[in-house]
């Protein structure tokens, strides 16, 4: 009768917020899209068109495949900053972690579309100092907003 | 087999003592990794337990997990480690939302539906969360009485008699 048991779900933007909650210096933003998570997610995963839309410090990106889910990113800044990403990636589930910055998206259903996760974080030893400050600066160095209208773009939506 | 042994099946001791290392270290790809191995084991543990509220009670515990994993000096009991926290968690969920909302048993449809796991669901729903924490470790994980008493801190006596109520109230509410 075991198999019987009732089993929680778990879903993705449950485990960004596990994340989130789990590393100093993280800060996690949420939006409710109104579009199927399917769409949504074609949109978000094509890392190279959406991360430089999203993220205001990227100026272009470049992916390398290295098997199925991990992919190693190259991303380049207004500045001529560059930075590696090491990339996990699978339907409704991204992660991405630089030397110094971190990356995290999700995407699950929501009763009005899918619920979308963005997270963006600092790796540096002190970083715990800046959270207070990372929840203000967060939001604005993404642009969500963006995913949105890109999402409506798609042809699928129509 | 049971869940540990299953959950063994896919990540070897030795990877997984190479991810806990690696976590404890702050390689973030690492916990990421430990979140996909520790989540069907936490999730099956909280599901019993918490019930309604077992999403929440994983996602808590999970946290607590990762934001401990530091005080793990030994890998290898990764999953013991990770299942104490979890059960805590469950539980503490449980009681809450029955404070918040007490199961009122006319409410509980019999058993008799087609549908087993409603079935088991509805019945657990009946049951104190100490006394589905129990049923959980006892007859779904395999554990023997010693480390059950140690993980919920009664005595091997009070654990006995637990599950002994928990059991005869489970038939019970089965067989209604």
């Amino acid at each position: 009768m075991n198999q019987h048991w009732p089993v929680a779900s778990l879903d993705p933007i449950r485990r960004l917020r596990v994340m989130a909650a789990a590393i100093p210096g993280t800060d996690l933003t949420e939006l409710i899209i109104d579009a199927p998570p399917e769409l949504v997610w074609q949109t978000a995963s094509n890392l190279r068109a959406e991360m430089p839309r999203l993220v205001r410090d990227f100026r272009s990106v470049t992916i390398s495949q290295c098997d199925e889910e991990r992919l190693v990113m190259h991303a380049r800044g207004y500045l001529g900053q560059r930075a590696r990403f090491d990339v996990v990636i699978r339907p409704g589930w991204c992660w991405m972690q630089s030397r110094f910055l971190l990356c995290g998206m999700a995407a699950a259903p929501d009763p009005s579309g899918t619920r979308f996760g963005f997270l963006g974080g600092i790796r540096m030893p002190g970083v715990t100092l800046l959270h207070p400050l990372l929840h203000l600066i967060g939001p604005a160095a993404v642009r969500l907003d963006r995913l949105q209208a890109d999402v409506r773009r798609d042809p699928d939506l129509q | 087999m049971n869940l540990i042994d299953a959950a063994e099946d896919t990540a070897t001791a030795g990877r997984l003592a190479d991810l806990v290392r690696a976590a404890q270290a702050g390689d973030t790809m690492a916990m990421a990794e430990l979140l996909d191995v520790l989540t069907p084991y936490v999730s099956r543990l909280c599901g019993p337990i918490a019930l309604d509220d077992g999403a929440d009670a994983a996602q808590e515990a999970l946290i607590k997990i990762l934001t401990g994993i530091g005080q793990l000096r030994e890998p290898a009991a990764l999953f013991g480690w990770a299942r104490a926290i979890t059960i805590r968690e469950a539980v503490r969920m449980a009681r809450k939302a029955r404070r918040a909302a007490p199961a009122e048993l006319e409410d509980v449809p019999a058993p008799g539906d087609p549908q087993l796991a409603s079935d088991v669901r509805d019945l657990l729903r009946r049951l104190a969360p100490h006394h589905r924490a129990i049923l959980v470790l006892r007859d779904l994980e395999g554990l023997d009485e010693q480390t059950v008493s140690d993980m919920l801190a009664v005595s091997t006596g009070t654990a006995k008699s637990r599950l002994h109520r928990a059991r005869r109230r489970f038939r019970q509410e089965w067989d209604r």
